[in-house]
């Protein structure tokens, strides 16, 4: 049951690749009638759909890819031609078969679609327009029953074996047979002859010997019988040699059984001449890329974390020899961490091609139901692209085609008397632009009119006349992607419900894409879609705000800017700055993510200029901290659907950092109150808290407990709160731990566990503490110590032994005491 | 040859079965104490015990949502248990414990006061939850009673859904 399930398998993927390229080909075909090669690749399709059904038992779809074949093998012959309506009846009945094909996949079972009629249709077509050349049909019936009897001698044949060989044994032919089948597409014409021929290998010596002798016997005959059928038909020179070759090969192959070596050669070889490139490739489950993505993601992580500690390292022991050898070994991972994961992206890349072959046929289909004349032209099909993007990117297309074909493009007789040509041009463009892939979709129709469109979006209550005067027409064009407008006068089955572009939109945004539209009234419209190349590492912009981290997928970043605080005009309640010849909508990253705001003290903002698909908004961060490679992971099934946020990763120092969905972010940004303006007053009114000395709090750090004590009897007077720690480890802990608010701290340099040089160093990566006075002081007089000393983050460096009044006054100035209290 | 095996596996069935009846007769549980009451969770749904390192605040989430940590790769939830039990709310101590529990694919990080001991307890000394608490909205499994103390069992599947 399981073979069977496998081969099913091979069929089924098989199947749906034949089917992708037979689309491309049968519009192709409508064009060039009489290109054989091209009709025979089409009938082979058929045929080996055919043959592969039979195998496996699929009635129905062997009885309706027979009637296929039939009327195919016709026009091979030129017995039929082509014509828009025999294309439509082809096209009708290929329909039909992926649909067979998709119930097979989905319950195993070929039944439950009525292939009557279109049966009946093929036939009517295939014998219709033959009619006036009566004399003709003799010979393509004579090409049915080839095929046929292809068919008929299978089940011949296991109704043999049966009688000889074991139940076992046959079973196994049964399944050789039919995989056989599935894998040697390339083969079908032929099949017959050549799917028999693994058999050999599959079966021992003993036990077959006498059935071989039969088989070759019966070969024979049916390759005379083939060959008689061929001289009358005169078929294609490429099947001509290929049925002599097996037999006698397997003639001398009795006992060696050697026959699949030759067999492997035709097969080379009639796919070659098939004129279709076959590629050297291993089908690969893609649940194995994942993981193998997955370990590269854990990879990425671990160089991010070694070059983080190379830095570290290399501050510490600056000058030092290994360095050198630390810092080669460094970059080599590094590098070669970048060639792996770029290597494995590559692996699930496929060429956009893929979802490109649909769409000669949609616009083929579109225009004929339309009355409209539209050309197609596709160019960059072999651009490469995520897997998991290509399977997004189909709908989104499907919707912008549909709506250039039904709106964009005019009919005929509009065109002519507008002086364009009568037919209209679609072009489907994708080529790279850096790390992304841009599809671009242009169309040479009436184009977009702005006023019209925001005149419809008042008429239907998507936007009020107020907002429709601000807009520009690039916002204007946005419009469209509004759910619920349409401008389609009426409801067709093309479209007008106003819901595809919604989806185009959604769907963009998923992918991290941006949508730009540029339109021109009478000329056409182009939409241009830019998405990143790969889903699962990105590259992301970091942020502070206050003590947290952001990162922002770099994708979605425009620009970043830093402005002055009174570049922030506030209009109906919105924070709004003026971006060139733009106004640009503000919104701070700390009320989107309910930051608690403690301190606000500098003149300036950075604003992260944020663009997804049409809009645009400004973020306001407390500081930039760079750009960095990040891998995607899921917050889980806990946590997961929190607004605005896309994920989690892991940064070099071990920590969690959460990834921004901008597209959710926007839509927050809409409903949250700004507060950019008023959190100055909020902070102010914090400082002036201080009633008394003892509302002032210094820590004192070190080690030695007499001096702890000298510092403490120096200090007392003044009548501050002294807090005392032990090493820079108690010190961190104490002022994570938030009991106090303290205004400065006094460390000492030699600790044991962390030093007074770390102690600063850490204290400054908290945003918090960025103005916290830290006094060194110590016993260490040296220059270098002082510079090192400034390096950390301290303000003052007093050396020991020191004046109580002296350190009394450095603290006073320091934590700006107030004297009056 | 596929009947051998089959018999081979009825008969590893069997002898697996068997164990397990026995093994069931007894439940191992860790005890931790939250607050003032000592609680307890199956040993076999925990996936480790770890002491407390950084994590990151998650926005949007309630207040006993405490955010995300990394665990060797993984980023996973904590919740601080206090809060999610009504509590006050502690500064972590030197006896501050995460326990990482996981119930089929969910995990999370469960913040607690301190840890108690393994206990071994015999199934029937096992007793209902107390009726005052609604049956489905429950996170107590059972009540364990021990020679002079009363340890609560809590439903890991319970504590590993998302409520909000």
């Amino acid at each position: 049951m399981d073979e069977f399930q496998e081969i099913l398998q091979d069929f089924l993927v098989e199947s749906f690749e034949l089917i992708e390229q037979l689309d491309q080909d049968l519009v192709e075909l409508e064009s060039r009638p009489d290109d054989l090669d091209l009709l025979n690749r089409i009938f082979r399709v058929a045929h080996t759909i055919k043959g592969a059904s039979s195998f496996l038992n699929f009635d129905v779809l062997t009885h309706l890819t027979h009637h296929m074949e039939n009327l195919l093998n016709m026009a091979r012959h030129g017995d039929l031609v082509i014509d828009a309506d025999v294309m439509d009846v082809i096209l009708e009945s290929i329909d039909l078969m992926k649909g067979l094909l998709v119930r097979i996949r989905d319950s195993s079972e070929d039944s439950g679609l009525e292939v009557g009629p279109c049966v009946a249709r093929l036939d009517a077509v295939a014998n219709g327009t033959s009619v006036p050349s009566q004399g003709h049909t003799p010979p393509a019936a004579a090409a049915a029953p080839e095929p046929v009897a292809a068919v008929e001698e299978e089940p011949d044949y296991s109704g043999m074996s049966e009688a000889e060989v074991e139940a076992e044994i046959e079973r196994l032919i049964a399944v050789r047979q039919a995989e056989d089948a599935a894998k040697r597409a390339s083969n079908a014409p032929v099949s017959s002859s050549a799917e028999e021929e693994p058999d050999y290998s599959g079966m021992s010596d003993e036990e077959v010997e006498a059935e071989i002798e039969r088989l070759i016997a019966l070969r024979q005959e049916e390759d005379a019988a083939k060959r008689t059928h061929k001289a009358q038909e005169s078929e294609a020179p490429v099947s001509a040699p290929v049925p002599a070759a097996p037999k006698a090969d397997a003639a001398p192959a009795v006992k060696a059984a050697a026959a699949p070596a030759p067999k492997k050669v035709e097969s080379k070889d009639d796919a070659e001449n098939r004129g279709s490139v076959v590629e050297q490739t291993i089908r690969v489950d893609v649940k194995r890329l994942d993981h193998l993505m997955n370990l590269i993601g854990e990879l990425v992580l671990g160089k991010n974390r070694l070059i983080k500690i190379n830095d570290d390292v290399e501050e510490r022991y600056e000058g030092e020899a290994f360095l050198e050898e630390l810092n080669q070994v460094v970059s080599i991972v590094s590098l070669v961490t970048t060639d792996l994961q770029i290597a494995v992206m590559k692996t699930r890349m496929l060429p956009i091609g893929k979802v490109f072959n649909k769409f000669p046929r949609m616009i083929r289909d579109l225009s004929r139901e339309l009355n409209k004349k539209i050309e197609l032209e596709i160019t960059g099909e072999d651009t490469e692209l995520d897997k998991s993007i290509v399977e997004e990117i189909g709908d989104p297309l499907v919707h912008i085609i549909r709506n250039s074909c039904d709106h964009g493009i005019e009919t005929p007789e509009v065109r002519l008397a507008s002086g364009k040509e009568e037919g209209g041009t679609i072009q489907l463009k994708a080529y790279h632009e850096g790390n992304h892939i841009v599809i671009q979709i242009i169309d040479d129709g009436k184009g977009l009119d702005a006023d019209m469109l925001k005149s419809k979006s008042i008429e239907k209550g998507i936007i009020t006349e107020k907002e429709a005067d601000i807009m520009s027409e690039k916002e204007a064009f946005g419009l469209i992607f509004r759910p619920g407008f349409s401008t389609a006068a009426q409801v067709t089955s093309v479209s007008g419900r106003g819901v595809g572009m919604d989806v185009v939109k959604t769907n963009i945004e998923k992918l991290n894409g941006m949508i730009d539209i540029d339109s021109e009234v009478g000329k056409g419209t182009s939409m241009k879609l830019k998405i990143p190349l790969t889903l699962a590492i990105i590259q992301a912009l970091l942020v502070g705000v206050q003590e947290e981290y952001y990162a922002i997928p770099l994708a979605s970043v425009l620009e970043t800017v830093r402005i002055s605080k009174d570049e922030i005009y506030t209009v109906e309640s919105r924070s709004v700055m003026r971006l060139r010849d733009e106004v640009l909508s503000l919104v701070h990253i700390g009320d989107i993510f309910e930051v608690e705001r403690v301190f606000d003290n500098s003149e300036h903002a950075y604003v992260v200029v944020l663009g997804l698909a049409e809009s645009k908004i400004g973020l306001i961060v407390d500081s930039l901290v760079g750009q960095e490679e990040i891998v995607i992971k899921s917050l889980g099934e806990y946590l997961k659907g929190i607004e605005g946020i896309a994920g989690a990763t892991i940064r070099g120092d071990g920590g969690v950092t959460l990834i921004v969905d901008v597209a959710a972010l926007m839509q927050m940004a809409k409903s949250v109150k700004s507060t950019v303006g008023q959190e100055s007053a909020e902070a102010k009114g914090r400082i002036g808290t201080k009633n008394s000395a003892s509302d002032y709090c210094v820590m004192i750090v070190d080690d030695s407990k007499t001096d702890r004590t000298i510092m403490r009897k120096s200090l007392e007077p003044m009548g501050i709160t002294l807090i005392e720690a032990n090493d820079g480890v108690e010190a961190l802990n104490l002022l994570k731990q938030g009991d106090h608010n303290f205004d400065g701290m006094l460390v000492d340099i030699e600790m044991p566990r962390m030093d007074g040089y770390t102690l600063a160093a850490e204290i400054k990566k908290y945003n918090k503490y960025k103005n916290l006075p830290l006094i060194a002081v110590t016993s260490r007089t040296g220059k270098a110590d002082r510079m090192r000393g400034v390096e950390s983050g301290m303000v003052e460096y007093i050396t020991k032994p020191y004046s109580p009044e002296y350190l009394m006054s450095v603290v006073k100035r320091n934590i700006k005491f107030n004297e009056g209290l | 040859m596929s009947e051998k095996l089959q018999q081979i596996i009825n008969k590893q069935n069997k002898a697996l079965s068997g164990d397990d009846v026995k093994i069931d007769e007894v439940i191992q549980l860790v005890g931790f104490i939250v607050g003032d009451e000592e609680f307890s969770v199956p040993i076999l749904s925990i996936q480790e015990i770890i002491k407390p390192i950084s994590w990151t605040r998650v926005p949007q989430t309630p207040e006993y949502i405490l955010g995300v940590f990394n665990l060797r790769g993984s980023v996973i939830p904590l919740i601080d248990l206090r809060s999610r039990f009504g509590l006050e709310t502690q500064k972590h101590t030197e006896e501050t414990r995460f326990i990482v529990m996981k119930n089929g694919d969910d995990v999370a990080g469960f913040v607690i006061d301190r840890l108690t001991e393994a206990i071994r307890l015999p199934k029937r000394d096992v007793g209902p939850a107390p009726d005052t608490v609604n049956e489905e909205e429950s996170m107590i499994d059972g009540v364990g009673k021990q020679a002079d103390r009363i340890i609560t069992i809590l439903k890991v599947g319970k504590l590993l859904e998302r409520n909000f």
